[in-house]
């Protein structure tokens, strides 16, 4: 292993390492991450690596197991360069023919091929995807071009020149300066101005200082921390080591939930790998500059996402919020200044400097800079992780990346920002992804999670599922997010069980809005946003489940009744089969009928009818 | 003798210690900002958020709770706002919802101006404001009770549920206690939950926000205002 003690030493090695890589004639780039292990990938790499070697490929096609490439819903997938060929859905049998006819003959193996569900055509280029092709991957589009495990793959496109710009070119003000100009805004949820966050840490009194990267990403459904710091934990590091660098940190902290395992597995490598080539440690490239960095593993409490639960449980407390009346890049871990980041965040951080603050600046919106990545999730046709310049409206999300409405159905919401988030209707879909924009229509970028939800959706029961998760994951410190969440959730279940009152739809917003004003932390601040969002946009929804007694979208069980249509009912006897009530009457060639009386309102019959003759009211 | 800053709150111009929290401060001077779970001399905790404040800094105000908010010179501060009394009494409606029977919860509610509560009742035994967690001196500053659980689980508990060997029986946490003040009628029977009306924290003093009455109730919950009315 050779250390690299020294700039010198450093573009050596990243010399040598490009030479060699002349000598691979062509890679095979396979998925990796979480979505593509879940569907068996490693099966693939293994049938495929051991094809290559059979037919004595071996030495010169490299195959490399890359992070998450954002399509994971096509996984287990695979790009062949040169040639870009996109495969999707591969099983290790596959893996003969994709080596023989691919790799020896350059043809294209059709049924690997992605078809494009709008329009139905067969797509042979990554390029030509209409999901990738509206995005624009700044973030994702590194994770394809190295193996998070291997610290040369980093180094040969680049890696750590950054940090070597940064240690001898640039002063720690003015990298401070150079984030404020690029209008980095923090990406975890608050969007907070990551260089005054920075510029006030700087100044803060005291010689010991942290800086600490948040990846406790904890909303349901957003999984964009997990992706880039699975796919490319040195350029979270190399964030790191910069924003330590500018702040006069000397030790840092990933605080990593435990529940993503390979992302836990990637940092400690990478984190291993950076000081065994002296890129953490002391006097790190011959400068002045000492860091490192230690792993902490949160336990799974959506609460430490917030910084001061976050730091309490770094700090090996409880990890409950304290109150913030100093900031905590004055008083923050073990009471001394801490710049806290999110991953995303950090891992933009390099680019910036690399490219200059006008770079990042040029892009996006005029109060938001830069890309977002997002989650797109829920009742749409292409999900996965997207990544798309600040300012491009929901429209181009939903329907040119996603393809719209899975089953042809029409969107009704998206809910963006995870629990902390608002519903946005399908008439609000031409505002942009921007933090303030979003905050002004009741919602908010927040972590970047997007759940698009079709028009067979409750907003009544989408409100619950929310109140019901924060609930459960409130620290219970604080009175107004304890009871008051408790509470609203109360009302909330009167309202979907036919219970409700006229005056509980006011006496929510009111509730709503004091739990936003008087809770601690982040958490109780935002907890009401799906419920006053979903006010706001759909209080017809809750009228009718009030004075009508009706769920006009037929989710909410005790409101719905179950009939069969006997026009539509061919007798089959299908659904009297799969009822596990025997609440379905009716004989062979004798139109059936549910027994109210019996039925749970489970929904089994209406799934396996064929004949869409079980309706719901 | 301790520096001091000069803070205003309501329009007056105080003198505070550096150091101390706006709360203190406050209560001092006569200001009376309702609180529960304060305690004096150890550094707070901001849970119950009764004690909010609107914080003046260059013309935006932001909620804030004011026993954690340390002092500072030329420091504005608004603790009787509409918007405040509005939060206040929301917040308070809560706590009254969760303990109806408690008469120091009863006063607070009645302080804040609650005058109808809009949640069906329950009869909790404990409405985890954490003085007795705060108060507890343990053995060798090791607590006897903590906080265990999240969320709706949350509770006060010795370690592993069964009574701490690092108890010395001080009873500190049950002088502190806002549950432990007598109940008026007695304790509530399941299915007939009521706002009492027979206590005196049911008096005329409704109207006037802010104002204490010397109660009983005062005495028996610490309440630092009732001995500075005498």
């Amino acid at each position: 292993m050779t250390k690299t003690k020294t700039i010198k030493s450093l573009e050596a090695l990243r010399k040598k390492l490009l030479k060699d890589r002349k000598k691979i004639q062509s890679t095979l780039i396979m998925c990796g991450g979480t979505g593509c292990q879940a569907s068996h990938c490693q099966e693939v790499v293994d049938a495929v690596k051991n094809e290559l070697f059979e037919q004595g490929l071996a030495k010169s096609v490299c195959v490399r197991t890359t992070g998450c490439h954002g399509f994971c819903e096509q996984g287990p997938l695979m790009v062949i360069e040169p040639g870009n060929i996109f495969y999707c859905h591969i099983s290790p049998d596959d893996a003969h023919e994709i080596v023989t006819k691919t790799i020896r003959e350059g043809e294209v193996v059709e049924h690997l091929l992605y078809t494009d569900p709008v329009s139905g055509k067969q797509v042979q280029t990554e390029l030509e995807i209409p999901f990738y092709r509206a995005q624009e991957r700044h973030l994702l589009a590194q994770n394809r071009l190295v193996d998070p495990c291997s610290i040369e793959d980093y180094i040969a496109i680049g890696g750590y020149s950054a940090l070597v710009k940064t240690l001898f070119e640039i002063a720690p003000e003015s990298v401070v300066r150079e984030i404020k100009d690029s209008g980095l805004r923090g990406r975890g949820g608050g969007g907070f101005p990551t260089g005054r966050k920075w510029a006030a840490c700087r100044e803060a009194p005291g010689d010991e200082k942290y800086v600490i990267c948040n990846a406790d990403e904890g909303d349901p459904g957003a999984y964009m921390d997990r992706c880039v710091l699975e796919g490319n934990p040195h350029l979270v590091i190399e964030g790191m080591m910069i924003g330590a660098w500018a702040i006069g940190a000397r030790q840092g902290y990933v605080y990593v939930r435990n529940e993503y395992p390979l992302a836990v597995k990637n940092t400690r490598v990478a984190i291993q790998q950076a000081r065994e080539f002296g890129l953490l440690g002391d006097n790190i490239l011959g400068s002045s500059f000492s860091f490192d960095i230690d792993i902490a593993r949160g336990g799974g409490a959506f609460v430490c996402g917030e910084s001061t639960a976050l730091m309490s449980s770094l700090e090996g407390k409880v990890g409950e919020p304290r109150p913030k009346d100093l900031h905590t890049v004055v008083d923050g871990l073990w009471h001394k200044p801490t710049t806290l980041n999110n991953v995303e965040t950090w891992a933009n951080v390099p680019s910036i400097i690399l490219n200059g603050s006008s770079w990042f600046a040029s892009k996006g919106s005029k109060g938001s800079k830069g890309t977002k990545i997002l989650a797109l999730t829920g009742h749409i046709k292409n999900t996965g992780l997207v990544e798309v310049a600040m300012g491009t409206t929901i429209n181009t999300v939903v329907f040119d990346i996603g393809g719209g409405g899975s089953n042809g159905n029409s969107i009704k919401a998206v809910q963006t920002g995870g629990p902390s988030g608002g519903c946005l209707p399908a008439d609000k879909f031409d505002l942009p992804v921007d933090f303030d924009e979003l905050a002004k229509a009741g919602s908010m970028v927040g972590s970047g999670g997007m759940v698009v939800m079709g028009e067979e959706t409750c907003m009544v029961d989408v409100a619950k599922y929310f109140l019901t998760f924060l609930q459960d994951e409130s620290c219970g410190k604080c009175v107004p997010c304890r009871m008051g969440i408790d509470r609203m959730l109360e009302i909330v279940t009167d309202i979907t069980e036919g219970n409700g009152t006229p005056q509980q739809i006011s006496l929510l917003e009111e509730l709503g809005s004091t739990v936003s004003e008087t809770a601690l932390c982040g958490l109780g601040k935002t907890a009401a946003n799906p419920v006053l969002s979903t006010l706001r946009y759909f209080r017809e929804e809750y009228e009718k489940h009030i004075s009508e007694k009706k769920c006009p979208a037929g989710v909410c069980q005790a409101l719905i009744t179950y009939t069969i249509d006997p026009e539509k009912c061919t007798c089959c006897g299908i659904c009297k089969r799969a009822c596990p009530h025997k609440a379905i009457i009716g004989k062979k060639k004798q139109v059936h009928a549910i027994n109210l009386d019996l039925c749970q309102k489970c929904g089994i019959c209406r799934s396996e009818c064929e004949f869409d003759a079980i309706q719901v009211k | 003798m301790t520096p001091q800053v000069t803070i205003n709150i309501d329009g007056a111009n105080i003198k505070a210690a550096r150091g101390s929290s706006v709360l203190d401060a406050a209560l001092e001077h006569g200001t009376c900002i309702p609180h529960l779970c304060r305690v004096p001399y150890i550094e707070s905790i901001g849970a119950c958020r009764l004690c909010i404040v609107e914080h003046v800094v260059n013309g935006w105000s932001k909620v804030t709770t004011s026993c954690t908010l340390l002092v500072q010179e030329g420091m504005v501060i608004l603790s009787n706002t509409e918007k405040i009394r509005k939060l206040r009494r929301n917040v308070a409606e809560l706590l009254v919802a969760e303990a109806p029977n408690s008469r120091a919860i009863q006063d607070i509610a009645v302080r804040c101006g609650v005058k109808e509560v809009r949640y069906p009742f329950r009869n909790s035994d404990c409405v985890l404001c954490g003085r007795c967690v705060q108060l507890c001196p343990g053995t060798f500053g090791v607590k006897a009770i903590g906080f265990v659980g999240r969320g709706k689980d949350r509770r006060v508990e010795s370690p592993f549920d069964i009574r701490s060997e690092l108890c010395n029986e001080c009873g500190r946490c049950i002088d502190f206690c806002p549950m432990t003040v007598v109940p008026c009628d007695g304790p509530m029977k399941t299915g007939e939950e009521y706002l009492c009306r027979n206590c005196e924290s049911k008096m005329d003093s409704a109207e006037e926000q802010g104002i204490c009455i010397s109660c009983d109730l005062g005495e028996g919950f610490q309440c630092e205002r009732h001995y500075s009315n005498f």
